[in-house]
């Protein structure tokens, strides 16, 4: 059933727009008094989209809410017309957008199966052939002959994902919707999903679960204000998203340019070149954990060599105090001296900050400590982040707590 | 194995070649005059050729028709299923509603304003309750097909942007719960037709000039209910203009009832096309001398031809309704 070379689902340069009208259903009034040329804007919630994937394969839509994920597997389905350009499925298609989609709550269990199977595309033999395995899959029991209005939700979407996966699909198009019942029956949405791949199936997920979509997909796209910004391995693609979704939280607040030209001071023997916030396996973060180890490297160039160097750094709260200030002299780790290029790392282990956001100054000064080679303030921005559970109040956690109690203390008398 | 989908309705010879079910949609243009349409084919079954040899031979629109009976029938099955579903004498109600509407009207016009029914055709005097209840019929099936439509329409909206099927298919189920109703209606009438002893071959009518007259109320039904979802007015306009045209349509008096002084308003009671059927059934069941070979082709004919028309008016004004609804 497997061809590799072959695409199952083939979008070539797909645009899909909407309508933005204040009320988007229109009245007769409109119609007459205003006439059609009625102003509308609109915006194009995907559009020069390319893709191809590959029969066999299981693809992944990543991006952040509103980035065309759910529209673009709508274009698909074939619930929306593409503006632009083609979509060519080969194959049967099934979409599970909305478990139980059609489901009438006066009718039982057994009669929506059937509405259910037909809305999404089986034949009556189908139904008929199927219907007894998509009520053991359900685990429903006896409830199927009762009213789905007297079900649970959980019993609701197990009834909607178990005519779904009968439809024996070429492609099936999941929304985000695996992420419904129990841990069993989630396990058995995966086991199927696995099951379903093995025999060769095509599966496009849209799933926010990133670390799901790593492991469960071949191939990912991740999608961006309707455009796709990366195509490739899933695992790449993933990082690349969440590498952009971590730094998309302190870009508004990075200086860059000619404007910190002004914080910078010195007479340049030395210039410190970057300053980074390292995670704990020395990649570059875009924030910290509160609790967690706090590295952050001064990278430097000496363009003279400069005997017994001073280097300070200093991290301010956003709102104005100085948390801390130290510097190689204060802390007893002095530099014997600085030639050429090196760098030199900051650690605060763990890391006492308080969540916020902070400003990291640096300077390097000559060993009398008075006179600055390089100052500049506001180098980076250190964002800390929460750890689990509960944190203290304030700029900086101390290492402080109280002593056991005394209770029932008689009161002084009073004189 | 693969057919790329650029075009309207896949040519025959495409789909032969396809195994499983193909979705067929069209690359858009700059306008909307070329929507997308999905065709589906089976082809590795007999009953799958079948319908294969049938595309061949039928226009698209057909052909999906005919693909889409099963979905057509389980829309029909749940509002079948659901009308009266928390009623305790259930279907009985579908009875209960209009007879208790005729004998109102029955007693209101034949005693307070006194009206005519003209000759039964047995020759046995007159029954105006009949010949109210016989365009009643008539003029309930026209009214509800159109009110049902529209309302149908709407409330599919939802599931129109969770799956993709095409939106006509719970409107005709809709009309065929109608139709039972109607059914339902008509076979008692004509226990009370055969009670009174008023029967003739020109009975034989009856069943093609229901299907005609159904065919054609759909056909506006279905053009309302498509105007309807983008203009919310018109469901509004229809409840009026409704209202004005029941008393326009012989079904309360006999076109003969009204004055020689009146020759528009008789011209029009006679020739309006909601008339048409309403007359011929009184022919058909009350006077017994009509409508006629003639006039019954044409009045199916027309209802056929108009309803396709209406149904593909409506498959191309329909295909992004569910963003609108």
């Amino acid at each position: 059933m497997s061809h590799p070379g072959e695409a199952a689902v083939e979008l070539r340069g797909v645009g899909k727009r909407f309508r933005r009208h204040q009320d988007r259903r229109g009245t007769l009034k409109e119609l007459i008094v205003r006439g059609r040329a009625k102003q509308t804007q609109d915006f194009w919630a995907v559009r020069n989209i390319d893709l191809r994937i590959p029969k066999g394969s299981v693809y992944g839509l990543v991006g952040h809410n509103g980035s065309g994920k759910s529209t673009l597997l709508k274009v698909m389905a074939g619930i929306y017309r593409p503006n632009e350009g083609s979509v060519a499925v080969d194959g049967r298609l099934a979409a599970l957008i909305e478990l139980g989609a059609g489901f009438h709550p006066e009718l039982t269990g057994r009669e929506n199966v059937r509405l259910n199977g037909s809305i999404l595309g089986l034949s009556r033999r189908e139904i008929d052939g199927a219907i007894g395995e998509i009520i053991d899959f359900s685990g429903l029991g006896d409830f199927i002959d009762e009213p789905v209005k007297n079900y649970s939700s959980g019993m609701y979407v197990r009834l909607g994902f178990s005519v779904a996966v009968h439809m024996k699909p070429d492609v099936l198009l999941v929304d985000e919707v695996i992420a419904v019942g129990d841990e069993d029956f989630q396990r058995k949405c995966f086991d199927h999903l696995y099951k379903l791949r093995k025999a060769g199936r095509t599966i496009v997920i849209v799933s926010h679960a990133t670390t799901l979509i790593a492991s469960l997909c071949d191939e990912v796209a991740w999608l961006d204000h309707g455009s796709a910004r990366g195509i490739g391995r899933a695992q790449a693609v993933v990082d690349d998203y969440l590498t952009s979704v971590n730094s998309g939280e302190d870009a508004p607040l990075r200086k860059d340019g000619p404007e910190y030209a002004a914080h910078r001071t010195g007479s340049g023997e030395v210039r410190i070149s970057s300053v980074e916030v390292l995670g704990a396996d020395g990649a570059p973060v875009a924030a910290c954990v509160s609790g967690e180890p706090l590295r952050i490297r001064l990278a430097y160039h000496a363009n003279e060599r400069v005997v017994d160097p001073v280097f300070a750094l200093a991290i301010r709260h956003e709102s104005g105090p100085v948390v801390t200030a130290v510097s190689t002299r204060i802390t007893g780790d002095d530099v014997p001296e600085v030639d050429g290029a090196g760098r030199l790392d900051y650690l605060q282990s763990p890391c006492r900050l308080n969540p916020g956001t902070y400003q990291i100054d640096v300077s390097v000064l000559e060993s009398s400590g008075t006179h600055a080679l390089d100052a500049w303030t506001s180098a980076a921005d250190l964002v800390v982040r929460q750890a689990r559970g509960l944190h203290r109040g304030g700029l900086i956690s101390l290492d402080d707590g109280f002593e056991a109690p005394v209770t029932h203390v008689e009161p002084a008398a009073r004189d | 194995m693969r057919a790329a989908r650029t075009s309207s309705h896949g040519s025959g010879d495409d789909l032969g070649a396809v195994s499983g079910t193909l979705r067929v949609s069209r690359t858009e243009g700059k306008g909307p005059s070329t929507p997308s349409r999905i065709v589906c084919a089976v082809a590795t079954d007999l009953g799958a050729r079948r319908a294969n040899a049938l595309h061949r031979a039928t226009p698209g629109l057909i052909h999906e028709l005919i693909a889409k009976r099963g979905l057509i029938s389980a829309f029909a099955q749940r509002d079948f299923r659901t009308r009266y579903r928390t009623s305790a004498v259930g279907w009985t109600w579908s009875l209960i509603q209009p007879l208790a509407n005729l004998a109102v009207f029955a007693v209101v016009f034949s005693v307070v304003f006194t009206a005519r029914a003209p000759e039964l055709g047995n020759g046995e005097g007159s029954s105006y309750a009949l010949y109210l209840f016989t365009g009643f019929v008539a003029w309930n099936t026209f009214a509800q097909l159109l009110n049902l439509s529209m309302a149908s329409l709407r409330e599919s909206g939802s599931l129109l942007r969770k799956v993709a099927f095409p939106a006509w298919a719970p409107v005709l189920g809709s009309a065929l719960v109608q139709m039972v109703q109607v059914c339902l209606e008509l076979s008692v009438m004509v226990v009370w037709y055969v009670v009174i002893g008023n029967v003739g071959w020109t009975w034989l009518y009856v069943p093609f000039l229901l299907l005609a007259l159904a065919l054609f109320s759909q056909a506006v039904g279905l053009l309302l209910s498509t105007a309807n979802a983008r203009y919310g007015d018109v469901q509004y306009i229809v409840g009026v203009v409704l209202s004005a045209l029941y008393f326009l349509t012989p079904v309360l008096y006999p076109v003969s009832a009204i004055p020689a002084s009146a020759p528009w308003l008789k011209a029009f009671v006679e020739y309006q096309p909601v008339s048409w059927y309403v007359r011929s059934l009184h022919a058909a069941l009350y006077t017994l001398d009509g409508p006629g070979v003639l006039v019954t082709g044409f009045l199916l004919v027309f209802g056929v031809v108009a309803f396709l028309g209406a149904l593909w008016v409506f498959d191309r004004t329909t295909e992004d309704v569910g963003e609108i609804l």
